[in-house]
């Protein structure tokens, strides 16, 4: 006659309850290579693209009566200020050491906060950087044209263009607000959870 | 804290806690290869901590904590079903009679399906209690108060007790 209890605690476990320290240092490294690669997919991503407009800008090559080098160091400046982003996010500073080890009610807490902040935040370090230069550029190539000369794009095409944007990060940043009311939604219940 | 410790420190959890992680992983992950990734990761997760861990709880109560959070946030970040309190699961009708799930094998079965079921921190104040913690190791590993913990585990009892016919099941 056994209790529920004991039924539980002797279990078999065909797992290998021991994990070699090897092992886990293997997967540790193969972790750390991941996150490494995703950053620096990213980071050449935006080395490219300034290297690029540098490029455009240094050796003029864009239409003489375009001054593209406005909307271009917007562009620099707005990937420069996203690779800084990113590397202060995944930084160390960003997660605090002896979090995995709180108790659960704090460590679910800090994950819900994480994660509504980068839902409340995401779209105005990682989407709105890029605008200024981006409408700069469409509004120069609208508007920008010497007397007879057609000009790059048709002024109909960057209103709809502007116009979808708009509409398109609206939703989005509603979708993203939405999201981030259900976690206040749960950071509460734990929050009673917690004064219970 | 030096690397040394780091390891030493996690070779004495793992020696001392391993069969408890494993019944954890198997509790979370019904599928033999997501639970054998659950564990690993349980473990690595372990390893790391012990770099920052510097006394301020016993090493049972950061064991746990850090597997539990492990397990919390893999169910976060893969949304599995809806899941349920201890209050509405007991509202729940059982399926079988206690007399069916009689056999130890089975029983297990339908224990760790009953822990599945239920959303944080309820999951967790069942599995501690079958490990056979008191409410005050409970409160300080999921951070309830010891008010809450009582409660939860009167519930567990209760919901123990008209799924399983508690001393009959083997």
């Amino acid at each position: 006659m056994t209790d529920i209890k004991t039924v539980w605690q002797t279990q078999t476990t065909e797992d290998n309850e021991m994990i070699t320290l090897t092992e886990i240092r293997s997967r540790a490294s193969g972790l750390k290579a991941r996150v490494q690669w995703r950053n620096l997919a990213l980071y050449a991503y935006s080395m490219a693209n300034i290297a690029i407009t540098a490029w455009l800008i240094s050796t003029g090559h864009h239409k003489a009566y375009m001054r593209y080098e406005v909307p271009g160091l917007l562009l620099v400046a707005a990937h420069l200020f996203v690779i800084w982003q990113v590397w202060w996010r995944t930084s160390v500073r960003a997660m605090p050491g002896d979090l995995i080890g709180r108790a659960a009610l704090d460590y679910l807490r800090h994950q819900l906060e994480r994660q509504r902040n980068a839902l409340s935040s995401a779209w105005l370090w990682y989407i709105a950087p890029f605008m200024p230069g981006l409408i700069w550029e469409l509004w120069m190539r609208a508007n920008l044209h010497p007397h007879g000369v057609a000009p790059d794009i048709d002024r109909a095409l960057v209103l709809f263009l502007v116009l979808s944007a708009a509409f398109f990060w609206i939703a989005v940043g509603f979708a993203f607000a939405w999201g981030a009311a259900r976690l206040d939604l749960r950071l509460e219940r734990l929050n009673t959870l917690k004064a219970e | 804290m030096g690397t040394v410790s780091q390891d030493e420190l996690y070779m004495r959890a793992a020696a001392e806690f391993g069969p408890a992680l494993a019944r954890l992983a198997k509790a979370y992950e019904a599928d033999a290869s997501q639970r054998l990734d659950l564990l690993q990761d349980i473990h690595l997760a372990l390893w790391r901590s012990f770099s920052s861990f510097a006394g301020q709880c016993s090493l049972r109560t950061w064991v746990y904590r850090v597997a539990h959070n492990v397990g919390i946030s893999r169910r976060v970040r893969r949304r599995v079903a809806k899941l349920i309190s201890l209050e509405e699961l007991a509202d729940l009708e059982s399926a079988e009679s206690p007399e069916d799930a009689a056999h130890a094998a089975h029983a297990l079965e339908r224990l760790q399906g009953l822990i599945r079921k239920l959303k944080p921190p309820d999951d967790q104040v069942m599995l501690l209690y079958l490990e056979d913690m008191d409410a005050v190791a409970i409160g300080e590993i999921t951070g309830l108060s010891s008010r809450a913990v009582a409660t939860r585990i009167h519930r567990v009892k209760l919901l123990l007790s008209r799924h399983f016919r508690q001393g009959e099941t083997s």
